[in-house]
């Protein structure tokens, strides 16, 4: 791991807001369920939206009603997430920044994720269009879904792997 | 006799090494947060289109119908990584009053959600959502949200799980 990323590491997790957080009994688990929160926002709409453009479930709406119904919500769900995430990460930063499950889910399977995820947001209208779905669509959804499975399964693999 | 079957289960030679295998654990632990997640959004969207906060060019009861299924079957498969996560620490958990308050959240929780889809598709036809109706999103939401603190604080307070 690169030095200056180390030191930091070592730099936030000394930081008052960070010591604060792992000096009080309270205060972590409260950071954890906030991440946990938002995270449910986030996964739920993203699932609701591509099980749709799979082609599964009732087809009581279309994927592109469902998604931009759930927008705004989606993104506040992640913005949650990002700032529970990154008090959790600050409290053991140098810790997390030589574990390689979440420098595989923070380096390479969200930035993939959110990709896809923005590409789908994006080409949602044009898919819309066509008489039924295109494949290519169905493919993104189940790629996208996988992609989360795989984040959520390296964020589980972080102990196990530190 | 509930202390009984906690040890029988704990004992129990499938539980035992499902919880001891790191693989089966962690994929345990995997579809519990995952099915989680897809159980809690999707419930406090519901709720929140309930509450006139989520798209209304989507009807309530369209996005319920779209949902529901979705809520059902992750209930389900988190009610059973749950069982198994719970089954291999039964006497542990057995001892734990936080893991019964999480259980009774979680249990009207549910009972929120039942009355949710019950009820959606006639709160949908009025012209405007009734204030029990509102009352019972709220509830739902705090509940869940109740039930993810509950569920962290298990290990931060007794060190189980």
């Amino acid at each position: 791991m690169d030095g200056s990323l180390l030191g930091f590491g070592q730099w936030l997790q000394n930081r008052s807001f960070a010591l604060a957080i792992a000096g009080s009994d309270w205060a972590y688990p409260l950071v954890q369920a906030t991440h946990f929160t938002g995270l449910s926002i986030w996964v739920g709409t993203n699932v609701a939206v591509d099980l749709s453009l799979i082609g599964l479930g009732k087809k009581s709406s279309t994927s592109l009603q469902l998604s931009d119904a759930l927008f705004i919500w989606n993104w506040i769900g992640f913005g949650i997430a990002v700032i529970g995430g990154f008090l959790l990460f600050s409290v053991s930063a140098e810790t997390y920044l030589t574990n390689i499950a979440f420098l595989t889910k923070l380096g390479l399977l969200i930035p993939l994720g959110l990709v896809l995820h923005v590409v789908i947001q994006q080409k949602a209208p044009m898919w819309e269009k066509a008489l039924e779905t295109p494949p290519v669509a169905k493919v993104a959804g189940f790629t996208e879904l996988l992609l989360w499975l795989c984040v959520a399964t390296a964020a589980v693999l972080i102990p196990y792997v530190g | 006799m509930f202390l009984h079957i906690c040890r029988w289960l704990q004992d129990n030679s499938f539980i035992a090494v499902i919880n001891g295998t790191a693989w089966t654990a962690a994929a345990v632990e995997i579809v519990h947060y995952f099915s989680m997640f897809i159980l809690v959004g999707s419930m406090v969207i519901v709720d929140l289109r309930v509450l006139g906060l989520v798209g209304r060019a989507q009807g309530a009861t369209q996005l319920a119908d779209r949902l529901f299924p979705w809520i059902w079957a992750s209930l389900v498969l988190n009610f059973v990584s749950g069982f198994l996560m719970f089954a291999g620490s039964a006497t542990a958990y057995y001892r734990n009053d936080i893991f019964y308050d999480k259980m009774g959240v979680v249990l009207l929780a549910i009972v929120a959600n039942i009355i949710v889809q019950q009820k959606v598709r006639k709160w949908d036809q009025l012209p405007a959502m009734p204030v029990w109706a509102k009352s019972i999103a709220v509830l739902s939401i705090g509940l869940w949200v109740g039930a993810i603190i509950a569920g962290v604080e298990v290990p931060a307070l007794t060190g189980v799980g």
